[in-house]
Order: structure tokens, then C-alpha cells, then sequence
């Protein structure tokens, strides 16, 4: 690991602060440092309380019931021997829940996003379809005896025919998975003359690619607990990347929005899979029909087998270059499949349809993307969010035409690389610098010296790939984000903020941007988040947007703070406000004399200035754009990454050993370093993991693959140790300049992975995950 | 997990009184490491559990020419015994090749060889070297040739009430031994595994050839038609090359989520290949 200072000798400059209530003078003390986060010192001591971690007493256990088939309708539920049994408290159908529909549009959201709308039942009425969907609930005194309870659940199902398969969905004689038809949305893009530009190409390349089903696989699974306060709030306390599902609850529980409280506890993962709602809505029901604590604990085999997994893709890229290496068009046609309901399926789709085309200038291009409904396991969020299988299309493509045209493939990516200024086929014009050149530099040269192979049949290669990720929501979302921040009177400082924290330092790094602007030291901060009835809303821990979002909240309301502060400050210091400062918890005047920040605050209360201010940030918002008009903005801005990797290929059994991974990125501005290069390394790995290993096998909509024995994740032995490379031309859009990195480093792994096998082989795999056998396949070892 | 009843007896001879009086509502526990996972299932549902690990059968030695093993011997001990790495290194190797550290240091030997997985080293292993599996009960005890003990898929011949005590082979001095096997990643159950025993004669030739393949059917086996292609001949590079390659035809595995018949079968001609070329390379190296 190492660290590269400011790319662009962007530090310390003062538009870094991205326009909210900046006072920040350069150099930072806190920002930027290697500050050892609260939540990390807690969690290798083992003192986070997980939601998994939550007793109460009088605590019952609730399960889920769900249905063995794919693809069935429901004669009958009898529950009536599984009521009878020991222990148990309640069992629950579909006829229980007081309002059986669940909205899975765009979780958080307070503005409406038009056709989008997609709903599910809480519990299956007459139909199930996809294996593991839930159709009844149990509560009972023991885990043990929930279970035994669930399995007397009598279920008369009749199977029906069900499509397993997006293209076999589309046909017109595929049996309906939903009665409106199988096609659940369809995005284009048409810019330029893509036919003249294929027409007087130097080479054409074409390709189809394919990648499969992948789970979050957070060690983690789905968990939480419900109880009715003292004060009658359904209080829900779970793992979850968004509070906001509290307005989920109500609706389906009817009762109204502020009857409903959802704390959300440090997650240990979420990657997406804790976007949509997951255990709190099962949850509150139980806890309304029993009036007792209830938690609910998904088993591994439950999470692989029924949680919404990322889509599988269908890619098809036909790609113009000119000789010179420009490229001239790309047509590209995109399939997904959406499993058996919609969640964000069609938002997936939406960011695969804009970055098709890959971090580069494409004056003509064509793309076609559509997604149906399958009965396979759902399909939503996960990291990278449907801007990740395009860069297996794009950049084996891009490797492809390099080799077409007999040119380095590092040299080919840099003359195309997008600018300032340049605009992306769905019409968005880049507002910020692109760093790719130079990511790409810094990538290729961290590999350093070419590893010799170990054995007579092993051969070494090497590869990259780029990709541009967004961060921050949709701007027709109109997304906002708040945040309060507050002295107490010791002068001791409180942050709060809706901010659920994943595990990527989110509340860590919003103490670090209070400590920076109100010179507190940060052992001095108390920070709380992810509280839908104690601290202002913040949104979605998705989207790569957290920092960017209540990032910019904690800065805006910090420095409107520091304003209250100083503005009493320079009162009693009988000097004019430009003249004194915070620092070092007090208050210091430019001639040197300096006032305790408690005396200050004393002052305040006297004064009646609030010591506390409570900060909306908005995001840069627009409407929806026509995609095939071509104009627009879709994403406040975007990150770009290059990763660089070195392996050996056993050219007679296929294996590929991973010898060297280097990953860098533009992060704009690092608040927390270790944070951000735990972000790369951690996306790296999950991106090996979906290049090499990870899948999620259905036969005919049955998963095979519901335990870690068979769905195989890298662990530390699978993967080299990652070299993070962190840019920071301080060009983004979050505090202090930050772009999001949450997502992006877990994008361009798969397509550096299969650009290395051809290097060493010269076979290229065309589909995930690049298991032995597939590349034992394309080396031509097996027929 | 269900509930169940608990008892860690001192003595093989109590363990053995409670295996006969709960037969076969009962299971043995040694390192757990099998069977915790099919308790956390609920695919064993054992109303009662005999836990083994007090009892005395974790001795290793050398006794009336062959190495025995106690049942309750961890892997971890196995790859680490010095008289084990000199008398029979393709258990050194073969026990070093299983799970992950954590594993090896509760797994037992008795606990793989009952358990009887298809993929496993140690199975495996006695196959190559004609083990024989020492079981007792309050009945009495017997003894069982390691072509007798694996009856299928999971399944030996021990019966509910028996225990396996202890399992011993011939030393393999003299020969060159080795095991190669393949694995999704690291640590993993094998897709195949080969194991290889060779002796080259005076005149340099392949005297004795054993080899035996795991991960294909339901029990590991030996693969008599790679052994007599090399049976006589000089052990070159392409001899064994075209032994090895028999091994593919020998062979239908079947298909799973991990991997595909076809790969497997792939997998079975190129680990005999690697395997007879290392126990070739050691048996070679040994002193005449
Ligand atoms: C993550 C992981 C990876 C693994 N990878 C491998 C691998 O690569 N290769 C491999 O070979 N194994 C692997 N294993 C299995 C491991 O080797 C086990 O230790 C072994 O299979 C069982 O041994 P045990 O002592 O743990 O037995 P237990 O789990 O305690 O018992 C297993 C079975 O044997 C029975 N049993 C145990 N001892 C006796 C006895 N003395 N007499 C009669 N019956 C008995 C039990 O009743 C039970 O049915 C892995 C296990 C895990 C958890």
C-alpha cells in the first residue's frame, strides 16, 4: 500500500470545499489524516453491538416460511398444527398482514420517480415465484422450536411452469411470471451515425459476454430486533443500509409513519443486499401480533438462497476503432435478468444503459438495454449497481480492438479517455477532471517487474481496465441528505446524522470533517447515526453517496456552527470575527490571546445563539432526462479507476493464480486514507471474487449453491495483497473535494483478469466467473 | 441444531456401553468438524451424543510392521509426526492437504475415515496403502480391509454401536510417494485427488505402481489400469504421460455445481500424470 499526494497539486485548494459553508484553511489537521476510526477500535475489541447481538427480555424468535418451488400457485396454507406446537406465539400468513404490498421502487426516497413503480407481497397470496419467497411467518419461544414450527407450516402448492432464463423470458410463448408480461424495462441511447462510423472503420470488433448471479455474501446475514417501546413506537433495531424503510413498515403495518421507529446498528455488510427491505417489515408484524420482542436471524442458507442477488447479463458489443486506435462507435444490446420481482432492477438497468460505452469519448453509440422477469431469485442492488457488468463488455472490448490494431492496450485506453468537458453518449457532459491517463500510468507501472513463471506449463500475463462508476443518486431523485451538529456544554462536540454505516467508516468520517472545521479534537466527538426518530435523516447508504451526501450535510452544518461560534467569540475577545479561530477545543485570536471553547459556549447560552446547527445538503438536482434524445444529466459526477493485475495461467488444468493486484482511483480528496484504501482493496477482492469464483449455480430456478461450501468466496489465500494507488485531484463534488469510492474500485477486476489470461494464453473468456473449467474451455482442453 | 442428550465418556469401554444401549439414535463426536455442520443443518438429528474426545486412542506408532494410528490422531498431528514424515510421508502429505489450520487441528483421523466424504485425503490415502481399520463394540472387535471398510457415499461398514479405534498400514520405505489433488481454492474439499506409490527396481525400472483417485464415485479407488501400463516399464516422462492418460478413461465423475464430469475427468489424466511423476522423482532418489 502506499499513498500519492495530490495528482494534480490540487491540496489545500480552497474550492476543494465544494461550495458548502467552507471556512477551511489549508493544510487540514484532521482531514486527511490516518485517523484510527471509533467503530474499528470497537469492533476488533468485539464491544459493537451488532444487530445480531440484541436481547430483550420476554424475547421471542422469529422465522420465515418459504416456498420450496419456483414457480407455484397456492392452493392453501393450513397453520393450524404448527400453531398447536410448543412454544409457538403466532403464526402468520398473507390474510394477517393489515396491508399486503410492499413498494421496492427506489428505497429512501421522498420524491416520486415516475414509471418506475415496483411492489411486491410481504407474504405470497395466491402465487409464489421464485424458490425461498416467503409466505408465512413464525414466532415462537426458541429458535429451536420457531423452526420445528415453520416446518409444520402445510403448504399446498401446485407447481406451475416457470422461465429460468431472460432471453427464453422474452419469447412470446414463455409462460408469465407477472400477468403484464415478462419485459419488465427497456432503456436506449441513440447517438450519432453509428452505421457510417462502422462503415468506415479501420476494424470492427464483436463480442458477447456473459455474467452470472452473485450474492452480497456479507458475513452478516439479515437480522434484527422489534419491540413495542414504553411509548408504543414499533422500534425496530436491524442491519440495514436504510433507516427510511421505517415509512415501509407503517404502510404495510397501517398504522401511521411516526408509530414507527428503525435504528440501524453498524452493519457488518451490506454491498446492496441491505438496500431493500429485509427482515423489518416481518419484524414489526410479529411484534404488533405478539406485543413482545421478536428478532429475526436469517440463516446463511436463506440469505444465499432467496436475497435479492446482482443480475446476470447478456452483453453484446460491437465496437468501431479507427486506426489510430480512436474509437469510432459502439453498438451495444443488454440483457438482465430480473428474477421473479422488480425492486431496482430497472435503476440497475439504467446505469448499465449509461455507462456502456465505458470511461471513454464515443462520438457514436448505440445501446439497447433491457431486463425481464425470470423465476429465479430476485435480482437489485450490489455494489457497482449495474455500472459493473459493463465494464466486462467494454473493457474486453477495448482490450480486443488493441489487439486488432497491433497496439499497447494501455495506449489504446488514453487516447480515448474522456476530459472535461466531453460528453457522455446519454448527453451528460463531464463537469469534472478525469484522471484516467495517469491512473492508468500509475496502475500499469505499480506491477513492477514481471514475475517468471513457476513450471513448464504455467504462463504469466498481465492486464487493466478501467471504469467510471457514479456516485450519488439519479439527480431526477433530487436527493438530500441532514445532518446536526451540536456543543454541549464542556465543549465537548455531538453529530448526528440518519447515516446507517456499512462498515466503511461513515460516522468515522463525519467526526473527522466536524473536528476539522470546529477544531475539535476527535476523541472529543460523540457521533450518533441511523436513528429514524432521534437524528435527521441522511438516506441511503448506497450509491456511493454517504460521504458525498452527509459529508456535505456534517460540513454545512459544522461551518454555519463555527460561524455561531466565532461571531460570540470575537464579541467577547473585543475583535472582529476574521480574527479569531477554533482550534484545539478553544478559541484563538490572531494575537495570540486565546478564550476556553467552554467560556464561549457559557456565553451563548447568555446570548441565546444556538450552539448547535442542524444542515440540509441538496444535491444537485434535474428531471428525467429522454435517454434516447441524448441530453442530460443522470448522475451528479462520476469516479474513475484503472486496476492493473499480474497472474499465471496452469495451461493444463486452467487455473489462474493471481500474482499482483494493483488498483488505483481518483478519489478527489481521502478524508480518512486507511478508509479509503480499505474501500479498494476490499472492492478488488469482491471483484476477484466475481471474476474467478463467485455464482450462484440454479438449475430451473433451484439454487444449488446456498451454503459457503458452494458458493465460494476469495479469501485471504485466493487474492495477492491489493495496491491501492489514492489520486486526489480534489475535483469531486463531496466535502473537501471527495468523489465517492464506495463502489468504484470493485468494477474493472474481472475485465484486468480476463485481459491478462489472453496475454498469457492468448484465449480469451468471454464469461463469469473464469472458473478453471472456463478457462480450460477457451484454451481448448476440453470439447 | 436439535437438542440432544450429552455424555463425554473416560473410557472406550463406557463409550462403547452407551453406543449399545442408544444404537443408532446415537452419534459419535470426535473433532466435529463433519458432523457440527450436519447438526447445524438438522440433516443429523442424533437424540443422543457421544462425545470421544477424552478417550485414550491418540497414539501414533510403529508396531509389528505397520503404523498405527489411533482414531482420535488430529490431522494437524499427522502432518506434524516425525516417525509418520519417515514410515509413511503420503499421510504427512495427504494430511497436510486437508481444510484449512483450523480444521486440521480438531479433525481426526477416525472422524474423516467414518465420515467417509469421497473427496477426502485420508480415505484416499488407505485406499493407495492397503489400511486396515481396527472397529470395536461391547460386542467385540474386528478388523477390516480397507476394501471392505467404504461401502458407498458417506457410508462404511461400522455399524451404529461400533467404534474405529485405531487404522494402521505398511510402511512405505523404499517407494517414492505422492499426492496431487485440485481444489476451487485453497483449503477446500478436492474436485480430485490422486494418490501415487511407486518402486523402481535395479534396473530402473517401475517395479510396483499404486494408484489410487478420490473425488470421481462414491468411495476413492485404485486405478489398476494405470498401475499395470507402467508395471516392468522404464519410468520416463511420456510413459507416464500416456499411463496417466488411461486414467481419463477409467473414469465418469458426475457434475455438480463446482464443477462438470468432463473438468473432473480432465482433472483425473493430468493429477496422475503429476502424482506418478513426483512418487517417480522421490522413489528415484531413494537409496538402493
Ligand atoms: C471448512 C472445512 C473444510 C474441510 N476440508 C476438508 C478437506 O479438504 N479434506 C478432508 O478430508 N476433510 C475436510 N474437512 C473435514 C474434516 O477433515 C473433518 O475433520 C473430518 O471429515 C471429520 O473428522 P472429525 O474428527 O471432525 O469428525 P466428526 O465431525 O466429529 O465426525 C464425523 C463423523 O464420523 C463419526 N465418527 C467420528 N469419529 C468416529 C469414530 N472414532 N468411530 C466411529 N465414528 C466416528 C461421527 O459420528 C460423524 O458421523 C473439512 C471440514 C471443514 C469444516
Amino acid at each position: 500500500m502506499r499513498m500519492i499526494e495530490g495528482g494534480h497539486g490540487f491540496a489545500g485548494d480552497p474550492r476543494a470545499v465544494g461550495g458548502v459553508g467552507g471556512h477551511i484553511g489549508a493544510p487540514h489537521s484532521v482531514v486527511g489524516q490516518r485517523v484510527v476510526r471509533h467503530d474499528a477500535r470497537d469492533k476488533v475489541q468485539a464491544a459493537t453491538a451488532y444487530a445480531g447481538d440484541w436481547a430483550m427480555p420476554g424475547m421471542l424468535h422469529g422465522v420465515v416460511v418459504r416456498s420450496p418451488y419456483p414457480s407455484a400457485r397456492i392452493r392453501g396454507i393450513d397453520t393450524t398444527k404448527a400453531a398447536a406446537m410448543r412454544g409457538v406465539a403466532c403464526v402468520l400468513t398473507a390474510r394477517d398482514v393489515p396491508r399486503n404490498t410492499l413498494m421496492t421502487d427506489v428505497p429512501g426516497q421522498t420524491t416520486t420517480v415516475g414509471p418506475l413503480r415496483a411492489k411486491l407481497h410481504v407474504l405470497a397470496e395466491d402465487r409464489v415465484r421464485h424458490q425461498g419467497e416467503p409466505v408465512a411467518l413464525v414466532a415462537a419461544e426458541t429458535l429451536e422450536q420457531a423452526r420445528d414450527a415453520a416446518d409444520a407450516v402445510e403448504v399446498d402448492y401446485e407447481p406451475r411452469p416457470g422461465v429460468f432464463d431472460a432471453e427464453q423470458a422474452l419469447a412470446p410463448d414463455a409462460p408469465k411470471v407477472h400477468d403484464e408480461g415478462n419485459l419488465l424495462a427497456h432503456w436506449r441511447i441513440a447517438r450519432g451515425d453509428v452505421d457510417a462510423a462502422f462503415a468506415g472503420a479501420a476494424v470492427v470488433v464483436e463480442g458477447e459476454y456473459r455474467t452470472q448471479f452473485v450474492d452480497s455474501a456479507y458475513l452478516e446475514p439479515e437480522t434484527g430486533v422489534a419491540w413495542i417501546d414504553s411509548d408504543g413506537v414499533i422500534t425496530i433495531r436491524l442491519s440495514t443500509q436504510v433507516i427510511e424503510h421505517f415509512r415501509d413498515v407503517a404502510d404495510v403495518l397501517d398504522v401511521p409513519q411516526n408509530r414507527v421507529r428503525v435504528i440501524g446498528a453498524y452493519l457488518g455488510g451490506g454491498f446492496g443486499g441491505k438496500e431493500d427491505v429485509t427482515v423489518e417489515v416481518y419484524l414489526g408484524l410479529l411484534a404488533v401480533k405478539t406485543g413482545r420482542p421478536v428478532k429475526m436471524v436469517w440463516t446463511r442458507q436463506e440469505s444465499l438462497l432467496a436475497r435479492a442477488k446482482r443480475h446476470p447479463y447478456r452483453l453484446r458489443y460491437r465496437t468501431a476503432a479507427a486506426k489510430t486506435g480512436e474509437i469510432l462507435a459502439q453498438d451495444v444490446e443488454l440483457l438482465g435478468d430480473s428474477g421473479a420481482y422488480a425492486y431496482l432492477s430497472a435503476l440497475v438497468l439504467l446505469y448499465s444503459t449509461v455507462t456502456a460505452c465505458g470511461p471513454y469519448r464515443v462520438p457514436a453509440a448505440r445501446v439497447q438495454a433491457r431486463v425481464a422477469y425470470t423465476n429465479n431469485p430476485p435480482t437489485s442492488a450490489m455494489r457497482g449497481f449495474g455500472a459493473m457488468q459493463t465494464v466486462f463488455g467494454y473493457e474486453s472490448q477495448m482490450d480486443r480492438v488493441a489487439r486488432a490494431l497491433g497496439l499497447p492496450p494501455a495506449d489504446v485506453r488514453k487516447a480515448n479517455a474522456l476530459r472535461r468537458g466531453d460528453t457522455l453518449p446519454v448527453g451528460q457532459v463531464i463537469e469534472t477532471h478525469c484522471a484516467l491517463p495517469e491512473l492508468i500510468d500509475r496502475a500499469w507501472a505499480g506491477l513492477g517487474a514481471p514475475t517468471p513463471p513457476r513450471a513448464p506449463h504455467a504462463k504469466v500475463g498481465r492486464g487493466l481496465a478501467c471504469n467510471l462508476q457514479p456516485y450519488g443518486r439519479i439527480v431526477w431523485l433530487h436527493d438530500w441528505a441532514s445532518a446536526w451538529v451540536g456543543f454541549e456544554m464542556d465543549g465537548s462536540l455531538v453529530v448526528r446524522c440518519g447515516c446507517p454505516d456499512v462498515g466503511g467508516g461513515q460516522a468515522s468520517s463525519l467526526c473527522q470533517i466536524a473536528a476539522e472545521v470546529l477544531g475539535v479534537p476527535i476523541d472529543r466527538i460523540s457521533v450518533h447515526i441511523a436513528d429514524s426518530a432521534l437524528t435527521p435523516l441522511a438516506g441511503t447508504t448506497t450509491a456511493s453517496r454517504q460521504l458525498y451526501m452527509s459529508g456535505n450535510a456534517t460540513l454545512k452544518a459544522s461551518g454555519e456552527l463555527r460561524e455561531q461560534i466565532l461571531g460570540v467569540a470575537a464579541k467577547l475577545l473585543e475583535t472582529s470575527v476574521a480574527d479569531v479561530d477554533l482550534a484545539g477545543g478553544e478559541v484563538r485570536a490572531a494575537d495570540g490571546r486565546t478564550m476556553p471553547l467552554r467560556q464561549v459556549l457559557a456565553a451563548c447560552a447568555r446570548m441565546g445563539v444556538p450552539r448547535s446547527h442542524l444542515a440540509v445538503y441538496h444535491a444537485p438536482a434535474g428531471e428525467p432526462v429522454d435517454l434516447t434524445k441524448g441530453s442530460g444529466k443522470i448522475f451528479p459526477d462520476y469516479t474513475f479507476g484503472c486496476h492493473a493485475v499480474e497472474l499465471e495461467v496452469d495451461t493444463e488444468t486452467g487455473r489462474v493464480r493471481l500474482l499482483k493486484h494493483v488498483a488505483a482511483h481518483d478519489v478527489g480528496r481521502a478524508i480518512n486514507p486507511m478508509s479509503v484504501e480499505g474501500q479498494i482493496e476490499g472492492g478488488a477482492v469482491q471483484g476477484l471474487g466475481y471474476a474467478m469464483m463467485e455464482e450462484v449455480v440454479l438449475e430451473d430456478g433451484i439454487n444449488l449453491t446456498t451454503s459457503f461450501a458452494s458458493y465460494l468466496i476469495p479469501t485471504t489465500v485466493d487474492v495477492p495483497d491489493v495496491e491501492a494507488i489514492v489520486l486526489e485531484s480534489g475535483e469531486g463534488l463531496g466535502p473537501f473535494g471527495a468523489r465517492g469510492i464506495g463502489e468504484p474500485p470493485i468494477g474493472p477486476p474481472a475485465a484486468a483478469v480476463a485481459n491478462a489470461i489472453e496475454d498469457a494464453t492468448g484465449a480469451r473468456v468471454t464469461r463469469l466467473p473464469m472458473t478453471p473449467e472456463r478457462v480450460a474451455r477457451a484454451l481448448r482442453l476440453l470439447t | 441444531m436439535q437438542p440432544f442428550e450429552y455424555a463425554a465418556p473416560a473410557s472406550v469401554d463406557e463409550a462403547l456401553a452407551l453406543l449399545a444401549r442408544h444404537g443408532a439414535d446415537a452419534k459419535v463426536l470426535a473433532g466435529g468438524q463433519s458432523l457440527v455442520p450436519l447438526l447445524n443443518y438438522r440433516l443429523a438429528r442424533p437424540r443422543f451424543v457421544v462425545d470421544v474426545n477424552d478417550l485414550p486412542l491418540d497414539e501414533i506408532r510403529v508396531d509389528a510392521g505397520r503404523v498405527r494410528l489411533g482414531a482420535l490422531v488430529r490431522h494437524s498431528t499427522l502432518a506434524a509426526s516425525a516417525v509418520v514424515a519417515r514410515e509413511c510421508p503420503l499421510l504427512t502429505e495427504a494430511a497436510a492437504l486437508i481444510g484449512n489450520v483450523r480444521v486440521r487441528s480438531l479433525g481426526t483421523v477416525g472422524g474423516s475415515l467414518a465420515h467417509a466424504d469421497p473427496a477426502a485425503e485420508l480415505p484416499l490415502a488407505m485406499v493407495a496403502l492397503d489400511a486396515r481399520f481396527e472397529l470395536r463394540s461391547a460386542r467385540g472387535s474386528r478388523t477390516v480391509e480397507v476394501r471392505d471398510f467404504f461401502s458407498g457415499y458417506l457410508t462404511t461398514v461400522l455399524r451404529p454401536d461400533e467404534l474405529l479405534t485405531s487404522v494402521d498400514a505398511p510402511p512405505t520405505r523404499g517407494a517414492g510417494t505422492a499426492v496431487e489433488e485440485f481444489s476451487r481454492r485453497p483449503g477446500d474439499f478436492a474436485l480430485v485427488a490422486v494418490a501415487a506409490i511407486v518402486t523402481i527396481d535395479r534396473q530402473g525400472r517401475v517395479e510396483n505402481a499404486r494408484v489410487a483417485i478420490g473425488g470421481i464415485d462414491g468411495v476413492p479407488r485404485r486405478i489398476p489400469a494405470v498401475e499395470n501400463a507402467l508395471r516392468g516399464e522404464p519410468p520416463a516422462t511420456d510413459r507416464i504421460a500416456r499411463a496417466a492418460e488411461l486414467a481419463r478413461a477409467e473414469v465418469t465423475p458426475q457434475s455438480d455445481a463446482l464443477a462438470s464430469g468432463e473438468y473432473r475427468t480432465l482433472l483425473a489424466g493430468v493429477l496422475t500424470k503429476r502424482a506418478l511423476a513426483r512418487a517417480v522423482s522421490r522413489a528415484m532418489a531413494v537409496p538402493a
